[in-house]
C-alpha cells in the first residue's frame, strides 16, 4: 500500500525555505520565504484575501479549485538591454498555490479582482440554498462572510436552483446536506490526506458533482467529525448538535479532552449547563487542528441526564440519596476506624490537583501507602522499567518529534484507537516526510485506517511471541552488521543467541524474509518506537521493554523508546505519586504500599476495611474481573467516586458525585508529559463536587490542612514535585508546558 | 497550397496497417535514421521544421521536447493524447485506423529523443477500432524489434508502448486532467506553472513527461524522414508544415483533409465539395471551442494559426465545421453549451456553475422565455469563466459563446424578442449522406 504515495503531493504549506525573496503586495514590500504560498505572504502584511478550499495542512493537489483567492499578478521581465519591466500575467492567479518569486508584484484590490470575487461568489450561490435561519453554520460561515465583505449584494440567477435530500446521513456523527456544498474538496482531501481512510471522494461530475461514499455505504472514520470543522459551509453537519443551537448563544472555554491521552486540546460550547459540541483547538505540538471521534463526541456523558447528582448510601442493598454532611461523616467514622489499613484505587481520570489532594489524604492524614492509580497488568516498581536506564517514564519523545523520523516502529499498538492523535502524526510522517513505518501486530485491525495501511513492513506475529520476533530484528541486526562498527550492541549482543529469522519465523508465523526487510529498516535513524497495549499488558512486559531498550541505545536512538499511557491523565497520576512505591515526583517511598491488585486481594479476603476507588471502572475493565468483583463484595466499606452509577459505583456502600471535566479547573499532564490547563465551564448541580474538594474536606475533618482551589493545589505541586517547579496555571497559558526531568536526576 | 498529403500521403494503400507494406513505403525509415543521430539532433530537427502542437494549442513542439531533462535518473514517460473530445474533431480517429504505425514510429522516435521509459497511448474510450489498429501495430513493431530492448541494436535503447483507454470524457483530453487519469486518480486538472512545475519535469509519478497529441508525433516521424527543414518548407511563416481538418456539416464530402499551412478556409470548403443545402451562413474552424466565423469574414481567413488569429478566431484542433444558412445560431450555442455543462469536470467554480448556468439561459431562450438583458448577462458570465477557470475547459466552453454572440448578435435579440427561431421551422437540416465509409471501417 505504500506505493500511493507516488502520487500525494506536499500539504500547501510549502517548506520553509532559507532563500528570501522580495515581493510587493498592495504596494507594501515583504521579504518573504522563497516559494511561499502567496496567501501566506499577504497575511503577513495584513492583507486579507479571501478563501474557501485553501488548508495549510491539506495538499495542494486538489486545491485551487474555489477561485476565491484570484489575484492580479506582475512578473519582472528581463528587456534586451538587462533593464527589467513589469509584466502582467495575462489570467488572473490563485494566491493559495502560487508560489512567492523575486519581484513578484501583487494587487489583492485592483478592480479587476474585486470583480472577479463578486463573479466567483454569484457563482458559488446560484445553487446555495441560503436557508442561513436554519443552518448550524449561520453566524460563523465563511461563505456568508465572504459574501459580506466580497459579494454582490443581489443575484442575476432566476433559474431553478438545484436541489437534493436535506440532510443525508453520511456517517454515525455526520449528515451531509448536498445543496449547501461548494465542493472545495477540504473533507474529501481531509479523508486521503490526514485521516487516510479515504472513502469521501467526488462522484460525478460538472454541476453534478457530490461528495460521496463508495455505493452509499456508511462513511466510517475514526475521525469523521474533523470535516464538520473543515467544511466552509454548513454542508457537513454534526448529528449531535444540528439544530441545537445558534452560535452566537454559545459559551465557548478551553479545555483538554479527557477521552484518551493524547492530551488534544479542545473548545467546548455549551449553554447553560448543556455541552453542545466540542471542537479542536489549535496546538501545533499536539493535534494541530484535529480531534478523534472519541473526543468529538465521546464528550456526552458530562451532561446525560443520568449524572449522579447526590451522594447515594447503599441501605438493605439499597442505594439512598443522603447529604454531604452525612456522607463526609460517613466517610470520617470509617476511616477513623480503619486506622492506615485503607486502600486507594484509581485517579487516571482526575485532574492533576485531584491526584495530589488524594495521595495526601492517604499518606499524610491516614497514614497509607495503599494507593495506586495504576489498572493494567504491570504494576511491578514504577521506576524499573524506563526511569532507571534513561531517566524519564512513558514517552521519550514529544508528539511533535515523531514527524521528523526516518522510521518508525509501532510494537504491539493498534495505534488508531489506542493514540489516535500519535497515529496522525505517524501518518503524517510517512504522506508528508517520507518517513517509513514498521509495524507489528498480532492482528490488522478492522478499522477504516489503520497503520498497516501504510507501513512498509507489517510483522503479524502470533500472540505471545513478542520476544521471538524482537530477539529476531536485533539478530539481523548484529548478524549482517548494519550498525556502524562504534554502535554499542554489547547489551544486545548477548541476548539475540539463536534466534535467526527462520527460527523466529517458525516461531511468530511472519515471514523471515519480512524481518530482515524490517530490520534493515529500524537501523535507518533517526527511529523512534511506539510500544502498545499487547506490550504493556505482557506478561514479560519488563524484559520486552528491556530488549526495546537495548534496541535503541544499539541504533543510537536513546531517548525514542515511547510507552504512551492510556487514559487522560495516566501521566499525571503517576508524577502525583498515586503509587504504592513513590510519592509525588518519583520520590521513592519506604516501606512501599499495595498495589492495586495486592489491594484487590486484601480485600476480596475481607483484609481491607475501607477501600476509595476514584473514578476507576475496575468491574468493567479489570483484567481480573472476578478479583474485583470479589474485593467489592468482601471489603466492608467501599467509597466510590463516579460521574454515573457504573457498575462498579453499584457494587459500592458509599457513591460520591464528583465533577467531570467541564465543571471544574485544574490541569492534566498528557501521554509526552504535557501539563495542560482545563477550565471550569459550568455547573451541573451544587450537590456535584471535583475529587480534591471531596478529599481536602475529608482531611480538613481528620486534621489535615485544608486546600481551597486547584490553583492553591497546583502552587503546592509547584513546590513540592521538582518537575512541575514554575509550573501555574499562568505559566501554562494556552498551549501548556511538557516538563522537563531536572538535570542530574536522571 | 491547398490539399497536401504528408501524413496521409500511404492513407488509402491496401493494408497499410501492416508493417511489411508500411515498410515497403518508407516506414520506420524516420526512426532508423533518428537511432543514428545524437539525441540532441533528433530533437534540433524537431526544432528546425517549426512543428507545434496539433492538440489544440500550438505550441512549439521542439521547445517542448527540449524541455526534457537530460541528465537525470527518473524515468521518462510519453504520452500520446489520443483523446480527441473536441466536438468536431477525427483526425486521430483515421490516422490511428489507418496509419498506426505512423503514430508509433513518432512515439518511439520521441523515447530515443527523450530516454524514454515507457510510452503510453491514452485512446478516447469510444474509439474501439483504432485502438485495436494501434494494438496490432505496437504487437508488430515488437516483434520486429522497434519495441522493446535494445532497440534497432542501440545499447540500452528500451522502450514500451502502452494503450490506456479512456472513459468517455472530454475533460481528460486535457494534458494534465489525462496524467491524473492515467495514474488511476479523478479526471481533474493538476496544478500548472507556475504553481507546479511544467510535466516535462514533473508529470505522471512525479518524473518528466512529454504529452503531445496523435497528429503530433505523426509529424515527427514524417520530419525525422524528411528532414526537419524539407517540412519547414511547408507552410507560412510561423505555421509550418501541414494540418488535418476534420470538415464536417453542411458539405458534400465531409471527411479528413490534410492542407498546406495558410491554405485559404475557401479552398476547403470546395475541396469537401462545397457547402451543401443552402448558403454558406458560418464555419468553425477549430472544433467547438473556438469562435465562429461569419460567411461574410472567411475568405479573409486562411488556415494557420496567425490567419485564424487575426480574424477573431483559432485553429484549434482542426475540427472544422460548416453551416448554411438554415442553421439556427442559438439553438447551436445551446447545444454547444449542453456539451460544456456535461463535460465539465466540476473542480473549479466558474466552469462547474457557469457552464450549466449558460446552458439554463440559453434553454429559457430557445424556449421563449429570453429577457432583455439575457444577452449581456450570458457575456458577463462568459467574462467571469474565461480566465477564471483552473483549466481550458472553462475557457473553452466560454469564447464559442462570445464569439456567437458578436457574430450573430441580431439572432440571439430576434429569438427574445420573438420567441422562435429567426431561421425558420425547419431549422434542423438532414444529415448529408455520408460519402467517406469511415465509420464502416471495421478490425480485422
Ligand atoms: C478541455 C481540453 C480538452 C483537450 N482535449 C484534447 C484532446 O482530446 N486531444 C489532444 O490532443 N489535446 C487536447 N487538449 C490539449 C491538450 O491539453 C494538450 O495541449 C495537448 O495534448 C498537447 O499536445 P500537442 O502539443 O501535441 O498539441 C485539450 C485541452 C483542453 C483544455
Ligand atoms: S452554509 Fe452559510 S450561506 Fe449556506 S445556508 Fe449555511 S449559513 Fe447560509
Ligand atoms: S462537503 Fe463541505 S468540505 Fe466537502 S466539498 Fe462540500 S463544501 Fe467542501
Ligand atoms: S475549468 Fe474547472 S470545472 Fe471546468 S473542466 Fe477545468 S477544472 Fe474542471
Ligand atoms: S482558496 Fe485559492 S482557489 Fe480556493
Amino acid at each position: 500500500m505504500s506505493q500511493f504515495r507516488l502520487t500525494q503531493t506536499p500539504p500547501s504549506l510549502n517548506p520553509p525555505s532559507d532563500r528570501m525573496v522580495r515581493v510587493k503586495i498592495n504596494g507594501i514590500e515583504v521579504e518573504v520565504p522563497n516559494g511561499e504560498n502567496i496567501i501566506e505572504s499577504a497575511k503577513r502584511v495584513g492583507v486579507d484575501i479571501p478563501y474557501f478550499c485553501y488548508h495549510p495542512r491539506l495538499s495542494r493537489g486538489e486545491a485551487a479549485n474555489c477561485r476565491m483567492c484570484l489575484v492580479d499578478v506582475y512578473m519582472p521581465r528581463k528587456n534586451p538591454d538587462g533593464t527589467e519591466t513589469l509584466a502582467k500575467m495575462p489570467k488572473p492567479q490563485t494566491a493559495c498555490t502560487l508560489p512567492a518569486a523575486q519581484g513578484m508584484v501583487i494587487e489583492t484590490e485592483s478592480e479587476q479582482v474585486v470583480r472577479d470575487r463578486k463573479g466567483i461568489l454569484e457563482f458559488l450561490l446560484i445553487n446555495h440554498p441560503l436557508d442561513c435561519p436554519i443552518c448550524d453554520r449561520g453566524g460563523e460561515c465563511p461563505l456568508q462572510n465572504n459574501t459580506i465583505f466580497y459579494g454582490p449584494p443581489t443575484s442575476r440567477y432566476i433559474e431553478e436552483k438545484r436541489h437534493f435530500p436535506k440532510a443525508y446521513p453520511l456517517s454515525e456523527y455526520v449528515v451531509f446536506d448536498r445543496e449547501r456544498c461548494i465542493h472545495c474538496a477540504r473533507c474529501t482531501r481531509f479523508a486521503d490526506d490526514i485521516s487516510g481512510d479515504a472513502q469521501l471522494a467526488f462522484l460525478k461530475r460538472g454541476a453534478d458533482m457530490e461528495v460521496g461514499t463508495f455505493a452509499q455505504t456508511a462513511y466510517r472514520s475514526k475521525f469523521s467529525g474533523n470535516v464538520i470543522e473543515l467544511c466552509p459551509v454548513g454542508a457537513l453537519l454534526s448529528r449531535t448538535y444540528r439544530f441545537k443551537a445558534r452560535p452566537w448563544d454559545l459559551h465557548t472555554q478551553k479545555s483538554i479532552c479527557s477521552r484518551c491521552s493524547n492530551g488534544c486540546n479542545v473548545k467546548f460550547d455549551y449553554r447553560l449547563e448543556q455541552l453542545l459540541r466540542v471542537n479542536a483547538r489549535v496546538n501545533e505540538e499536539v493535534n494541530e487542528e484535529w480531534t478523534c471521534d472519541r473526543g468529538k463526541f465521546g464528550h456526552d456523558y458530562v451532561s446525560a441526564p443520568d449524572r449522579l447528582k447526590t451522594p447515594l448510601l447503599k441501605r438493605d442493598g439499597e442505594f439512598v440519596p443522603i447529604s454531604w454532611t452525612e456522607a463526609l461523616d460517613r466517610i470520617v467514622e470509617q476511616l477513623r476506624q480503619a486506622g492506615s489499613n485503607v486502600g486507594g484505587i484509581g485517579g487516571q481520570r482526575c485532574t492533576n490537583e485531584d491526584n495530589f489532594v488524594f495521595q495526601k489524604l492517604f499518606r499524610e492524614v491516614l497514614g497509607s501507602n495503599h494507593i495506586d492509580s495504576r489498572l493494567g497488568r504491570y504494576q511491578g516498581p514504577v521506576n524499573r522499567p524506563l526511569f532507571e536506564r534513561f531517566g524519564y517514564h512513558g514517552m521519550g519523545n514529544r508528539i511533535a518529534d515523531l514527524e521528523n523520523m526516518k522510521t518508525l516502529f509501532v510494537f504491539g499498538s493498534e495505534l488508531v484507537d489506542e493514540q489516535p492523535i500519535i497515529f496522525l502524526r505517524v501518518r503524517k510522517a510517512w504522506r508528508f516526510k517520507g518517513a517509513s513505518v514498521v509495524n507489528a501486530v498480532t492482528r490488522v485491525e478492522e478499522e477504516t485506517t489503520k497503520v498497516a495501511d501504510f507501513a512498509e513492513v507489517n510483522l503479524i506475529y502470533r500472540p505471545g511471541t513478542e520476544m521471538a520476533l524482537l530477539l529476531a530484528l536485533a539478530h539481523v541486526i548484529l548478524h549482517e552488521k548494519l550498525l556502524p562498527k562504534n554502535a554499542s550492541t554489547s547489551a544486545l549482543a548477548q541476548r539475540v543467541g539463536d534466534w535467526t529469522p527462520a527460527r523466529a519465523a517458525a516461531e511468530t508465523g511472519v515471514a523471515a524474509e519480512d524481518i530482515v526487510r524490517a530490520a534493515h529498516l529500524l537501523v535507518n535513524g533517526p527511529m523512534a518506537i511506539l510500544v502498545g497495549r499487547a506490550i504493556t499488558e505482557h506478561p514479560e512486559f519488563e524484559a520486552l521493554v528491556e530488549v526495546l531498550g537495548d534496541l535503541v541505545v544499539a541504533t543510537g536512538n536513546q531517548g525514542n523508546l515511547n510507552i504512551p499511557g492510556t487514559e487522560c491523565n495516566t501521566q499525571g497520576a503517576m508524577d502525583m505519586g498515586v503509587l504504592p512505591d513513590v510519592g509525588p515526583g518519583y520520590r521513592p517511598i519506604d516501606p512501599p504500599g499495595m498495589n492495586t491488585h495486592r489491594m484487590l486481594e486484601a480485600a476480596a479476603s475481607g483484609q481491607l476495611p475501607v477501600l476509595w476507588i476514584v473514578g476507576a471502572k475496575l468491574v468493567e475493565n479489570y483484567h481480573d474481573a472476578d478479583l474485583a468483583r470479589r474485593a467489592l463484595e468482601n471489603c466492608p466499606f467501599v467509597i466510590v467516586n463516579e460521574l454515573r452509577l457504573t457498575e462498579t459505583a453499584r457494587m459500592a456502600d458509599l457513591v460520591l458525585p464528583a465533577a467531570s471535566v467541564a465543571e471544574k479547573d485544574g490541569t492534566y499532564t498528557s501521554c509526552e508529559r504535557r501539563v495542560q490547563r482545563i477550565h471550569k465551564a459550568f455547573d451541573i448541580s451544587p450537590d456535584i463536587k471535583p475529587d480534591w474538594l471531596i478529599f481536602t474536606e475529608v482531611a480538613a475533618m481528620l486534621g489535615g490542612t485544608p486546600y481551597f482551589s486547584p490553583r492553591d493545589i497546583l502552587r503546592d505541586i509547584a513546590a513540592t514535585v521538582p518537575m512541575y517547579a514554575g509550573i501555574s496555571f499562568r505559566s501554562l497559558g494556552d498551549a501548556g508546558i511538557r516538563w522537563e526531568y531536572p538535570a542530574g536526576d536522571a | 497550397m491547398g490539399i497536401r498529403n504528408l501524413l496521409f500521403e500511404h492513407r488509402d494503400v491496401e493494408n497499410i496497417q501492416d508493417i511489411a507494406v508500411y515498410e515497403k513505403h518508407g516506414g520506420y525509415r524516420g526512426l532508423k535514421k533518428a537511432v543514428k543521430m545524437e539525441r540532441s539532433a533528433v530533437i534540433e530537427e524537431i526544432k528546425t521544421s517549426g512543428l507545434r502542437g496539433r492538440g489544440g494549442a500550438g505550441f512549439p513542439t521542439g521547445i517542448k521536447w527540449s524541455g526534457i531533462p537530460q541528465n537525470d535518473d527518473k524515468p521518462h514517460y510519453i504520452i500520446c493524447n489520443a483523446d480527441e473530445g473536441e466536438p468536431g474533431t477525427y483526425k486521430d480517429r483515421e490516422l490511428m485506423l489507418k496509419l498506426p504505425h505512423l503514430l508509433v514510429e513518432g512515439m518511439i522516435i520521441a523515447g530515443y529523443a527523450l530516454r524514454g521509459t515507457a510510452g503510453y497511448i491514452y485512446i478516447r474510450g469510444e474509439y474501439v477500432e483504432p485502438a485495436w489498429q494501434v494494438r496490432k501495430a505496437i504487437d508488430q513493431a515488437y516483434r520486429a524489434g522497434y519495441l522493446g530492448k535494445n532497440i534497432l541494436g542501440v545499447k540500452g535503447f528500451n522502450f514500451d508502448l502502452y494503450i490506456h483507454m479512456g472513459a468517455g470524457s472530454y475533460e481528460c483530453g486535457e494534458e494534465s486532467a489525462l496524467m491524473s487519469s492515467l495514474m488511476g486518480e479523478r479526471g481533474q486538472p493538476r496544478l500548472k506553472f507556475p504553481h507546479a512545475p511544467y510535466p516535462t519535469v514533473e508529470g505522471v509519478w512525479k518524473s518528466p513527461t512529454l504529452i503531445n497529441n496523435v497528429e503530433t508525433f505523426c509529424a515527427a516521424a514524417k520530419i525525422l524522414d524528411m528532414g526537419g527543414a524539407e517540412y519547414a518548407r511547408l507552410g507560412t511563416e510561423r505555421s509550418k508544415g501541414t494540418k488535418i481538418f476534420s470538415v464536417s456539416g453542411h458539405v458534400a464530402r465531409p471527411a479528413n483533409y490534410e492542407v498546406e499551412m495558410g491554405t485559404p478556409l475557401m479552398e476547403l470548403i470546395e475541396a469537401a465539395g462545397g457547402v451543401v443545402g443552402g448558403a454558406l451562413k458560418a464555419v468553425i474552424p477549430g472544433g467547438s471551442s473556438v469562435q465562429i466565423v461569419r460567411a461574410e469574414d472567411c475568405p479573409r481567413v486562411n488556415l494557420d494559426y496567425e490567419s485564424c488569429q487575426q480574424n477573431g478566431t483559432l485553429l484549434g484542433s482542426g475540427g472544422f465545421m460548416v453551416f448554411n444558412d438554415r442553421t439556427d445560431i442559438v439553438l447551436l450555442m445551446k447545444r454547444t453549451a449542453e456539451f460544456y455543462m456535461h463535460e465539465s469536470c466540476g473542480k473549479c467554480t466558474p466552469c462547474r456553475e457557469g457552464t450549466r448556468w449558460i446552458y439554463k439561459i440559453l434553454d429559457r431562450i430557445t424556449s421563449g422565455g429570453g429577457q432583455p438583458g439575457d444577452v449581456e448577462l450570458l457575456l458577463d458570465i462568459c467574462s467571469q469563466i474565461d480566465g477564471r477557470s483552473y483549466c481550458g475547459l472553462g475557457d473553452a466552453a466560454a469564447w464559442p459563446i462570445v464569439g456567437a454572440i458578436k457574430a450573430f448578435r441580431e439572432e440571439f435579440d430576434y429569438w427574445i424578442a420573438h420567441k422562435r427561431s429567426p431561421v425558420g421551422p425547419g431549422h434542423v437540416p438532414p444529415t448529408p449522406e455520408v460519402v467517406n465509409p469511415l465509420l464502416t471501417l471495421v478490425p480485422a
